[in-house]
């Protein structure tokens, strides 16, 4: 058993419901992006538009109101601990995570053999999980400019300016959608590869035995195994 | 509209003389009208404007330059079955000079340019990239550069009209790699430091209505119209050729054409697939439409390639840079001297994610981490590395007394 036990803790059920609204948002977006990018089977454009548009706004505000419960919701500070803070306090670095970034990238590498300590999340794992609400509104931004409606509304216009017309805002907006993509698939791979605790505490709150952490010595201190048989 | 507003038998004669019914003008009026913002009632004061030349004499003063292009603008005003109401409309306007229309040649109409520019009070309609290559040799009349010709004729004018891409910002003729320098009006006045008001243009070729528009407007009110922050009349230039496309409902409905010679393309789908530049194409085209009202690119069954984008103080921003390839939806992005679609970079991405993650996998398996992950350090790499600054001595600690 090299997994710190799963605990609600870590995720409340209003971080759970955020997460489901990013995860359902993302699919149609990403879906109706592809489509409105090139509509590659007939009938569908209007439908497309309108949930593009729509999912957008809604993980536009999702985003938003993810930051602002940082700051009135507490969560663990780590696994394998119930002891909790403001979550905003575990979304940024910890005092786990100083001096261990290259520690996850070697042991990313398998240049490293044993896991490396860390706070709520890994360094590599912070850095793109504070970089996904830059980027979602980045996102939001260069969406808002595209579209009619608001495309000139000074705020906008001039962003579009800025790089150089619509095409190129176009081409930013498809491109992001890819770092998306591409940060979906390592999301999802990292989440799952092992073992599918983390999903089944994300998505629905079931908790699941393993080692317990003391955040405050930084140490695995024992084993909790709430039932499930120690391999 | 009562025909009676506007009686002027001089103007009447020479539109019948040349096959101008006076319906067709003032149809005519009513375009200028709409590409101006103003109503139908305004038709009457602009058949009165445009008869100014024809009752009283006092004919506006134009110079119509030619620069770097290929005529294609003087084209789209001249080239017409039966005598255009633009054509004859604009020789109510004083044309001074012209290098293909004018009637002159040589050093006599070198001269009435000479003279309508140190009269001053003209309207200067450029056409044409100005060429900036080879310290202006590029491109010659008369034994001056083009450079010097466009400089001196906008410094005394009241207003340049630059007319089509190629005065906007360049248009084709500054294309990558654009070997002959070639630059939009505004950008080279402003490189020069004139500060005639310039009112761009763009399309390839322009449209006459357009040009009228702009030269009606400044009759009529003494000023130039609000132009946008591309130099472009706003009510002109104001909404994509998509919110006003014919085809609009076909986009909304879903109802594309994949492939030219198919069966949608007879039912006269949407060309959203095949490229069209329309979403991000800022004209009126669908309003105004082509030769006299006739049709125009999309109507006619071709993607709007998008030549009335424009960005004229932007090196690069010429419609052809900006949307070639015509027929995709995207532009090509360059990474070093490979061209390519995003679509295409998007797709490798993707792919070497797949196969990235795979291979990891595979090493996790080899490694013993699935399911079940490696067993946790003992204590942080850096903490056993710097003992005395240890973040957590505790892990340390407890290594020790093992």
């Amino acid at each position: 058993m090299a997994h710190l036990a799963h605990y609600k803790e870590a995720h409340p059920t209003v971080f759970r419901v955020t997460h489901w609204i990013n995860l359902i948002a993302m699919i149609v977006l990403i879906f109706t992006g592809f489509y409105i990018h090139f509509p590659f089977f007939a009938g569908f454009m209007g439908i497309a538009r309108g949930a593009h548009i729509f999912f957008g706004f809604i993980i536009l505000i999702n985003c938003i109101l993810r930051i602002i419960l940082a700051f009135m919701v507490d969560t663990a500070q780590s696994g394998g601990t119930r002891k909790v803070d403001k979550d905003y306090k575990n979304w940024l670095p910890q005092k786990q995570n100083r001096h261990q970034g290259l520690q996850w990238i070697k042991y990313y590498l398998f240049m490293k053999k044993d896991h490396p300590l860390s706070g709520k999340y890994g360094v590599p794992q912070k850095l793109a999980y504070l970089a996904v609400p830059v980027l979602l509104l980045f996102m939001g931004y260069t969406g808002l400019a595209l579209w009619a409606p608001t495309a000139d509304m000074a705020f906008f216009a001039w962003g579009t300016a800025l790089v150089g017309g619509i095409m190129n805002q176009r081409i930013i907006h498809y491109f992001m959608m890819w770092v998306f993509i591409a940060f979906t698939m390592i999301h999802v791979y990292l989440a799952n590869i092992e073992g599918f605790a983390p999903s089944k505490i994300m998505f629905f709150g079931t908790e699941h035995g393993g080692l317990t952490y003391d955040p405050d010595d930084g140490v695995v201190t024992g084993i909790d195994e709430m039932g499930h048989e120690k391999k | 509209m009562t025909t009676h507003e506007v009686t002027a038998p001089a103007l009447t004669n020479m539109l019948e003389a040349r096959g101008v019914t006076r319906r067709q003008f003032l149809k005519f009026c009513g375009v200028v009208a709409a590409s101006i913002g103003l109503t139908e009632a305004a038709i009457p004061d602009i058949a009165r404007a445009l008869e100014i030349g024809a009752t009283s004499g006092k004919l506006a003063p134009v110079i119509w330059l030619e620069q770097s292009s290929c005529t294609g603008c003087t084209e789209s005003l001249a080239q017409v079955g039966s005598p255009d109401v633009a054509t004859v409309v604009l020789e109510l306007l004083s044309l001074n000079y012209s290098e293909t229309l004018s009637a002159g040649a040589g050093h006599s109409v070198e001269q009435a340019k000479e003279d309508t520019i140190n009269a001053g009070g003209y309207i200067l309609l450029i056409e044409g990239a100005v060429m900036e290559g080879w310290d202006g040799n590029a491109l010659r009349i008369a034994e001056e550069k083009g450079t010097d010709i466009v400089a001196h004729a906008a410094q005394n004018a009241v207003a340049v009209v630059a007319t089509g891409s190629c005065a906007v910002d360049g248009g084709f003729c500054a294309a990558k790699p654009n070997p002959a320098g070639a630059v939009g009006v505004q950008a080279f006045l402003k490189s020069r430091g004139i500060n005639t008001p310039v009112v761009n243009l763009p399309a390839c070729p322009v449209n006459p209505e357009w040009i009228i528009s702009v030269v009606v407007d400044y009759l009529l009110l003494g000023k130039l119209p609000d132009l946008d922050k591309y130099g472009r009349p706003v009510l002109i230039f104001g909404q994509t050729i998509h919110d006003n496309c014919p085809r609009r409902g076909h986009f909304e409905n879903g109802e594309f054409v994949y492939r030219f010679g198919s069966e949608e393309e007879a039912k006269g789908y949407c060309l959203y697939p095949v490229g069209c530049k329309g979403p991000q194409t800022y004209s009126n085209c669908p309003i105004v439409r082509w030769n006299d009202g006739a049709s125009w690119c999309v109507e006619y069954g071709a993607p709007c390639a998008g030549c009335s984008c424009a960005n004229p103080l932007k090196a690069g921003g010429n419609w052809v840079d900006v949307n070639a390839p015509f027929q995709k939806r995207h532009r090509v992005v360059k990474i070093g001297s490979w061209i390519t679609q995003p679509s295409t970079i998007g797709a490798i991405v993707g792919g070497f994610m797949v196969v990235a993650l795979t291979a990891h996998g595979f090493g996790m398996k080899l490694a013993g981490r699935v399911p079940s992950g490696a067993e946790f350090e003992k204590a942080r790499a850096w903490d056993v590395k710097h003992p005395d600054k240890a973040l957590f001595p505790k892990t340390l600690k407890k290594d020790g007394d093992e």
